[in-house]
């Protein structure tokens, strides 16, 4: 009794229903101005292309066809036949990158900006879960096109959870396997495999994003913009209309760029030919296979660590993010800017240079 | 005959007075070159009929500028169906616009007894003319569409001669009555355009665009003060109404965009046969493919072994693919002793396939560069944890018996079967 009182008072405190109304909400609320206020742009950006996801994403539906026969043929129709498919198609695959990038980002802003007090836990947390579920868009997204890449890149990806089943005892050791045939919905990936990604991809994470984005969504409105610094804050400008006419001029800005960009550089440019062949079976692999470039962090360190310290690591990884309230409780906003940047440095240099990094203590090539 | 004094001589007297009359009103009467106002005598109505007319106009004028200065250019525009449909519609729109501003100031300098006490003579005559020009205009549109495509090359042409002193009616002489009156009343208008509060148009007439509306006030210490708030007010409703304008502007064309890729995108390609024919062949060879696949698996459920090759067709530097029993690729090699070696293609780190092509006695997985002994299947170098599995088989004679022991001198008869898992 005495604990389920706590958890409505914590749940009362973090949704106040006097405060859910349109005046509290948007008409009175206000966003600070300061050097790290830039930060805020970060989220509704992330919404945006979150949007661009989406509607291109119907759009592609259209025509798209998830069986083994037919995706690849139906992917090389929407960018050569359809007229705008192309670009609707590039639009779909730059902005997915765009998506996680500012996701990314905003995810570290908020971290050094100690956006997870008091009370907005719930805000970090649900967006703990949302860029996982991002990811996961990502990932499940990938082998649509049933190219050699995308089938060969997940059927690796896959092959990750196997290899935990060589640190669990006895019986157990086969558990992971069993969990990728169930992953697949068979020995290998065809096209149960298709099918099922296709239903996550299309159907099952948007549900997913929508009500925890709801959740997200409301409690940032509920409890307004955090203050961000450690200083006291004296300059502030309302959220409406001031700081959403800025916001959309830049969504409009970003919009254009994006744009230009479907219309001019295919996003499958970056890879040489082969990989982009339809998915061969029988053949041997090609070369060059690896996972999309925001999987790199995680990937890198896989190949060249034991796992069983990737596996510790991202154990850590996951409770610690959802964690993050109660740990950097009292930490100064000064420690929290210089771990940010630590990971974010970490990002960078395993996206720009992993492969070299690789390459190099492999002593491949 | 009237032809060559309405389309020729008038718009030569029409320029001529144009020029002349508005350099000797620039000179010597000044202050007469305004529109002057009457805006503290009724300022409602006039809201109401200048800004649309005046809107209206300036969208009208601009497309007949770009017509007559851009003809080649607009051309190109319009040979693009959707492009022409929106220019016009917005013209139309505008000339609707600019009517019914018209029509506005008219009924006000009729009714309005103050108006009445400043309106000229000439004021209701360029009223008239204006209302008939707009009304002409819209008659054309309306029963001779399209001018954005036919008049660049017929009235631009007519234009052009005119100002370059070598006129030619030709290009206009067999159009339509009520085009020819519509250029007609145009030369009259210029014609009157001097004489007129029309002269106001080269008084600076960009800044109306933007500029406040001007108030003006009785001279009073209240009024002042009341006039210093209404110019604020004003400034901000002009401020608002200046970025609604911008932004309104900034989706229109957004939507125009995305809608020209959007509907095409719906709507679906037009293939041609040729396209159509290489899209189903395509897609039969693939269904082939696929039925070959099931016929694989269905085989593989059904048989206790499964022919892979004849002995004699298998090499020892270069692996044949196969399907083994659980539909996993798998490699048929030789071996120095001339008996076959299959093992499982699938990489024993992450899954990826094995290459087929032997290199000094090792295979490769090009995914995390693992090597394979050829010879026993086992790990050389890499991340591969396991050795590659062997895939069981046996050898069949020609008259499909089991071979147990295999004769050397008859090897090139012999078949590779594999056979199912827990038989011997």
């Amino acid at each position: 009794m005495k604990m389920l009182n706590t958890l409505s008072g914590f749940i009362k405190e973090r949704f106040p229903l006097e405060n859910m109304n349109m005046k509290s909400m948007l008409m009175k609320k206000v966003v600070p101005v300061h050097k790290l206020s830039w930060a805020y742009y970060l989220g509704g950006l992330t919404l945006l292309f979150f949007i661009i996801q989406v509607l291109t994403g119907l759009f592609l539906l259209f025509y798209y066809q998830p069986t083994v026969n037919e995706a690849y043929d139906s992917v090389k129709f929407i960018t050569e036949k359809v007229p705008g498919g192309a670009v609707i198609r590039n639009m779909h695959t730059w902005s997915s990158s765009a998506m996680i990038l500012c996701a990314i980002i905003h995810f570290l802003t908020t971290f050094a900006m100690k956006a997870f007090e008091k009370p907005r836990e719930i805000t970090w947390w649900s967006g703990v879960v949302l860029i996982f579920i991002t990811f996961t868009f990502g990932f499940s997204g990938y082998l649509l096109p049933w190219h050699q890449l995308s089938v060969n890149a997940t059927k690796v990806g896959l092959q990750f959870i196997g290899a935990v089943g060589q640190y669990l005892p006895g019986v157990l050791s086969e558990l992971p396997n069993k969990l990728i045939e169930i992953i697949q919905g068979g020995p290998s990936i065809g096209q149960e495999t298709l099918s099922r990604f296709f239903a996550i991809h299309i159907v099952i994470l948007p549900l997913a994003i929508l009500a925890i984005l709801g959740v997200h969504l409301l409690s940032v409105q509920l409890h307004g913009m955090s203050k961000g610094v450690s200083r006291n804050v004296e300059k502030t400008e309302p959220f409406f209309p001031n700081f959403l006419i800025k916001d959309f001029s830049l969504w409009a800005i970003v919009f254009l760029i994006l744009f230009i960009l479907s219309i001019t550089i295919p996003f499958e440019s970056f890879f040489p030919y082969p990989l982009t062949e339809p998915y061969n079976p029988l053949g041997s692999t090609p070369d060059g296979i690896k996972p999309e470039w925001y999987f790199f962090f995680l990937y890198y360190p896989m190949e060249l660590l034991p796992f069983w310290v990737i596996i510790v690591a991202m154990g850590v990884l996951v409770v610690g993010l959802f964690l993050v309230p109660r740990i950097f409780q009292g930490t100064k906003r000064k420690t929290l800017r210089f771990l940010s940047w630590l990971a974010f440095a970490y990002f960078v240099i395993m996206t720009v240079f992993g492969e070299a990094i690789f390459e190099m203590i492999k002593g491949v090539k | 005959m009237s032809d060559f004094f309405l389309l020729i001589s008038l718009p030569y007297v029409a320029m001529f007075s144009l020029i002349t009359v508005t350099i000797y009103r620039f000179k010597s009467k000044k202050f007469s070159l305004s529109s002057l106002s009457s805006q503290f005598l009724e300022k409602d109505k006039l809201f109401w009929g200048s800004v649309p007319w005046h809107m209206g106009i300036g969208i009208i004028f601009l497309g007949h500028v770009v017509a007559f200065t851009m003809p080649k250019l607009l051309q190109a525009l319009v040979s693009k169906t959707n492009i022409l449909y929106i220019l016009e519609g917005i013209g139309l729109i505008a000339a609707m616009f600019a009517l019914g501003g018209l029509v506005v100031l008219f009924l006000r300098r009729l009714r309005n007894a103050r108006i009445q006490a400043v309106t000229s003579n000439m004021d209701l005559i360029i009223l008239s003319l204006l209302t008939l020009q707009i009304l002409l205009g819209i008659l054309v549109a309306t029963l001779y569409r399209w001018g954005a495509a036919w008049a660049p090359s017929t009235v631009t042409p007519y234009l052009w001669s005119i100002l370059s002193f070598r006129p030619d009616v030709s290009y206009v002489a067999s159009m339509p009555l009520i085009i020819k009156a519509h250029i007609v009343i145009a030369w009259v208008i210029i014609l009157f355009m001097p004489f007129s509060r029309l002269i106001h148009i080269f008084a600076l007439p960009l800044e109306y665009i933007t500029r406040l509306p001007q108030i003006v006030v009785w001279n009073s210490r209240r009024l002042k003060e009341e006039v210093i708030i209404a110019q604020l007010e004003a400034q901000s409703r002009r401020h608002f109404l200046k970025s609604a304008f911008g932004i309104t502007t900034g989706l229109i064309l957004l939507s125009i965009g995305i809608a020209d890729k959007v509907i095409p995108f719906f709507r679906g390609p037009s293939l041609s046969a040729k396209e159509k024919e290489e899209m189903l062949k395509n897609k039969l060879e693939k269904m082939k493919a696929t039925i070959k696949q099931k016929e694989l698996e269905n085989e593989r459920l059904v048989n206790e072994y499964i022919y892979i090759a004849d002995l004699k067709d298998l090499k020892t530097d270069e692996g044949l693919y196969f399907t083994d029993y659980s539909m996993k690729p798998a490699l048929a090699f030789k071996d120095e002793r001339g008996l076959p070696l299959l093992y499982s293609a699938k990489c024993t780190h992450l899954g990826c396939t094995v290459t087929n092509k032997v290199k000094n006695g090792k295979l490769l997985c090009p995914c995390h560069i693992s090597h394979f002994d050829v010879k026993t299947g086992d790990v050389l170098d890499g991340p591969a944890p396991k050795a590659l599995p062997t895939v069981k088989f046996i050898l069949m004679d020609q008259s499909q018996q089991i071979v147990i022991n295999p004769d050397k001198s008859k090897l090139n008869e012999y078949k590779v079967y594999i056979i199912k898992e827990g038989n011997t």
